[in-house]
């Protein structure tokens, strides 16, 4: 048998823990029961998937305005104040020189959340569609969302260690701006969106999707 | 059982599967054909042990120093989380500290505690658990985005102040090595297999169990 | 040859492995656990004591942040702040670093260190930049200790050798802690407190004078006040003193021998002093012999003040005590008092006199028989003389005046009465007022007049020729003529006017003289300049006539 023909868990009656991968003979198809290994709640598939994915990349979306727009450090210097937003911090890394850590910064706080919205957005519309068009690719992408979606975190670090350390009154010190929390906020956000997807939807045929409601 | 010729002397020979750190010699000549797998418990363990270690040192001495007009600052991990605090931006300090402290040492914790239980196999139903938290724990251990953090934090504050790497810094580095690791040498099904399961049955040999009904 | 079937193929040896054998793996947490304890014992040995010092206030002070330092190297840092018990102070916990864990013994101080402006100076604007610190001044003590109080000021010594001396003064006169001492202008202390005497009465304040300038301090030395400046304005003129600019500013302190002092063995520490107002004062020998005059005066006193100088030919020998008048033989008349001290003028003659001199003031008898002589044979006489013109200020002189009217003094009485001569400014008000009658009795008006027909007269003859020029058309060459020469004639007449006037003028009156002068310059400056135009005229009358009347028939 081939891998394209084998049938699928789901197609095959039997549901797989998410945790500990235990294959399980559910109690029942509307509710599956809970693992016999690791007593986790057994479910078809993620609980309400494409809802709760949406929910999230879209308030996802709407925080990115305020966390791009809004300044992440605000620098006292003897007595004088400056306020940077990420881009700001990036642009000040990149005149500074450090053109690699300017990238770094750039793709970590800007490219990467923006990256996830669209590719999970496209996922989600994809699978509501009912036709994926590439599933290798779109699982790939996934992949590449769910691995790279922690290093967003970057810069809330950066912030943190900068405000942590550069506390030297009156000479300089460095206060956490508004648009810290609301890049904090897309950062979970998308990671949370990353964890409710189910990327086995992508791969369901049409009848399957159906009969599980995501 | 694998087939397999000596490359010393060409005699065909089986390998039988091995036990653990043993060795199979050529029934001939007696080269050193193959190895067992070092027992996939112990590897993580140490690996774990040595990382705990380091994630102690990391989070007690100070991450660096920072010298400039004759005042001097230092800072922890914890330390950076707590100014984040008092400077008003409680949210994000709590955050910080989740993503820095609690979810790695949570994680690994978890981790130590499984792998010593598994030691002796059938471990206790409780271990599921913490396997479980653990598991969920993981994506949330950000310590290598914090290294990089700390490294971009420090070219920005380089150009004003000289800036001092602690003790904590090189152990935060070695920690993340060593998680590294032990992620990797791991294996997640051998010890799911040393597990008590949920109903009281030591792990069944057959792949397909039946689903409880009863919560945990 | 037959294919090998699997089963019939031989079994590589299987070596277990040795019982217990331990995985080379482990060496790493080991390694691991190993490097951790070496940290922690070394941050446990390298742990310094833990010290509290309890402030009044802990400006500036932060947890974590305030470092202790000593010589500008940090000893310790800040760790915790909190309130006292009774929430009056402040406590301060501190992590002194090993390496100076013996520094803390129970008289160290610790004080907050900030920017400060004060009249010694400005201090501590570093702090402005790397915020405040805590200072240290190690002790002397051998006992170590754990609690301390911290000062609320810095301590003004650091420790350096020297010796303390207590100065009494009736206030306190502008000095503050940190003001400094002067030997000679050279700075060699400062003072280090004052404080109010229990019966509120004086002030005593304490100096600190570094070694080895200490031992210039001996039992005869004389401390005076040398803060501001000294601006006194007698009949000397005016004199300013001022030690320093710093003493200017803040005030100061200046000590030394008074000259007629031996110098002595170097004094112990605290002993006391008094703190003279001033240099003079401090510096001036006591006078031993004093008597007393009495001057009676026939001019006006005003300028004259009390304790202005008596000079004897010129040298300070005493001062006046009183000025007032005097009610004799029905009428008031103005009365100084004086005081003269012999001893003084000696001090102006050279050393192997001085003993003969002193000698000779010591017998009262013939002192008293030089003076009567120098009154009544040689003419001393006392006299007011104004010692700046500026303040008008008055001294009283005594010198010899030759020829003035024979005069006896009667040096049996308590206050003798000294004869006296007019003073200089009488003699100058009478020539002034001579010059002022001469000049009263100059015919000014007449002189006036006279200048005035003769003005009148040139006013005319430019009027003349000012009509002569517009109207051109009128045979007036000769009468033109005439006219110039009566000009010429007039203007010379006021020369001669102007020189008489000149004559009879006193010197005094240049100015008058030099307006009148300018006056006629410019007059004569103007009949010139007509002159030059008559002559033309003259030479060529025609062109007048010519230019104008041409319808007369072309005759002269």
């Amino acid at each position: 048998m081939t891998a394209a023909a084998a049938p699928s868990a789901a197609e095959a009656g039997l549901v797989s823990c998410r945790t500990c991968h235990q294959l399980t003979r559910p109690v029942s198809r509307a509710s599956p029961g809970y693992c016999p290994r690791c007593g986790a709640a057994l479910a078809w598939r993620r609980h309400h998937s494409i809802q709760y994915t949406w929910a999230l990349v879209i308030a996802a979306a709407i925080f990115y305005i305020p966390a791009n727009a809004l300044p992440v450090l605000t620098t006292t210097a003897l007595g004088s104040t400056e306020s940077d937003t990420i881009m700001g911090g990036v642009i000040f890394l990149y005149t500074s020189g450090s053109w690699p850590l300017a990238l770094i910064v750039l793709v970590a706080s800007v490219m990467i959340p923006l990256g996830k919205l669209v590719v999970l957005a496209y996922l989600l519309i994809q699978v509501q569609r009912g036709a994926v068009k590439n599933k290798h690719d779109s699982t790939r992408m996934y992949r590449l969302v769910e691995f790279i979606g922690r290093w967003s975190m970057l810069d809330v670090f950066v912030d943190a260690f900068v405000v942590a350390l550069v506390q030297l009154q009156p000479l300089m010190s460095v206060e956490p701006g508004a648009g810290v929390i609301f890049f904090m906020a897309v950062v979970v956000l998308t990671m949370l969106a990353a964890q409710t997807f189910d990327p086995r939807l992508l791969w369901d045929t049409a009848s399957e999707r159906q009969a599980f409601g995501a | 059982m694998e087939t397999v010729a000596c490359p010393d002397c060409d005699l065909l020979q089986q390998i039988p599967p091995l036990p653990p750190g043993g060795k199979a010699r050529c029934a001939r000549c007696g080269e050193t054909l193959a190895q067992g797998r070092v027992d996939p418990i112990d590897l993580p363990l140490a690996l774990t042990i040595a990382a705990a270690i380091a994630f102690i040192v990391a989070n007690t001495t100070p991450l660096m120093g920072l010298s400039a007009v004759g005042r001097e600052a230092s800072t922890t991990i914890s330390g950076g989380a707590l100014q984040m605090w008092q400077q008003g931006s409680q949210i994000t300090a709590l955050a910080v500290a989740f993503c820095a402290v609690i979810a790695p040492g949570g994680h690994l914790l978890f981790l130590l505690t499984v792998l010593i239980a598994v030691r002796r196999p059938p471990a206790p139903r409780w271990v599921g658990e913490m396997l479980r938290s653990a598991h969920f724990l993981e994506p949330w251990s950000m310590t290598e985005v914090m290294m990089l953090g700390i490294l971009v934090a420090l070219f920005k504050i380089a150009q004003l102040a000289t800036v001092l790497p602690g003790i904590g810094m090189y152990a935060a580095g070695a920690f993340v090595f060593l998680l590294g690791a032990v992620l990797v040498t791991f294996d997640v099904h051998e010890v799911w297999a040393r597990i008590e399961w949920i109903d009281g049955k030591v792990p069944a040999p057959t792949p397909d169990a039946s689903a409880t009904g009863i919560a945990r | 040859m037959p294919e090998p079937t699997y089963d019939s193929l031989p079994q590589a040896t299987v070596v277990p492995p040795k019982r217990a054998r331990i995985s080379i793996i482990w060496i790493v947490p080991l390694l691991t656990a190993v490097v951790a304890i070496g940290i922690a014992v070394q941050r446990i040995l390298s742990e310094g004591p833990t010290i509290t010092i309890v402030f009044t206030a802990a400006e500036g002070i932060e947890a974590g942040k305030t470092f202790i330092k000593y010589k500008d190297v940090n000893i310790g840092q800040v760790k915790a702040i909190r309130l006292t018990n009774d929430y009056k102070k402040v406590e301060v916990t501190a992590k002194i670093e090993k390496h100076a864990a013996d520094l803390m013994v129970e008289d160290a101080k610790f004080w907050v260190v900030r920017p400060q402006i004060t009249l010694s100076g400005v201090s501590g604007l570093s702090t402005l930049l790397s915020g405040n610190y805590i200072g240290f001044e190690p002790g002397l003590s051998e006992e170590s200790a754990r609690k301390f109080s911290g000062l609320d000021v810095a301590p003004v010594i650091s420790g350096q050798p020297g010796k303390e001396f207590l100065l009494n003064s009736g206030d306190l006169a502008s000095l503050s802690i940190g003001s400094p001492v002067y030997y000679r202008r050279f700075p060699v202390g400062e003072v280090t407190g004052y404080d109010l005497q229990p019966d509120g009465k004086s002030v005593q304040i304490t100096v600190f004078v570094r070694a080895p300038y200490d031992r210039f301090v001996v039992a005869s030395t004389r401390f005076w006040n040398a803060s501001g400046v000294n601006v006194s304005i007698g009949a000397d003129g005016v004199d300013v003193r001022t030690e320093s600019l710093v003493a200017l500013l803040v005030g100061g302190v200046a000590f030394d021998v008074p000259p007629f002092q031996a110098p002595g063995n170097p004094a112990e520490r605290n002993t006391a002093f008094t703190l003279y107002r001033d240099r003079a004062i401090a510096m001036k020998a006591p006078d031993a012999i004093a008597r007393h005059y009495v001057l009676h005066f026939t001019e006006s006193l005003r300028g004259l003040s009390v304790g202005a100088p008596v000079t004897l030919l010129g040298l300070n020998a005493g001062e006046v005590t009183g000025v007032g008048l005097a009610l004799t033989k029905g009428e008031i008349r103005p009365r100084v008092e004086i005081v003269l001290y012999p001893e003084r003028v000696i001090s102006y003659t050279t050393k192997t006199e001085v003993q003969a001199d002193r000698a000779l003031l010591a017998d009262e008898q013939r002192r008293t028989l030089l003076f009567k002589r120098l009154v009544e044979d040689q003419g001393m006489r006392a006299q007011l003389r104004s010692g700046s013109l500026i303040t008008g200020q008055l001294y009283v002189s005594l010198d010899y005046h030759p020829g003035a009217p024979k005069a006896k003094i009667d040096l049996t009485q308590e206050t003798p009465v000294i004869p006296t001569v007019p003073s200089a400014i009488a003699d100058l008000e009478q020539k002034l007022g001579s010059v002022v009658d001469k000049i009263d009795r100059l015919p000014l008006e007449a002189i006036g007049k006279d200048i005035g027909k003769d003005l009148a007269t040139l006013d005319h003859t430019l009027v003349s020729a000012t009509k002569l020029i517009n109207n051109a058309d009128e045979q007036l060459v000769p009468g033109l003529k005439a006219d110039v020469e009566d000009l010429h004639r007039t203007l010379i007449a006021v020369e001669r006017a102007m020189n008489n006037a000149n004559a009879s003028y006193l010197d005094a009156n240049a100015a008058m003289q030099e307006e009148l002068r300018n006056a006629l310059t410019e007059f004569s400056r103007a009949a010139r300049s007509l002159r030059v135009l008559m002559d033309e005229l003259e030479r060529q009358p025609s062109s007048v006539i010519r230019g104008k009347i041409e319808p007369m028939n072309g005759g002269k």
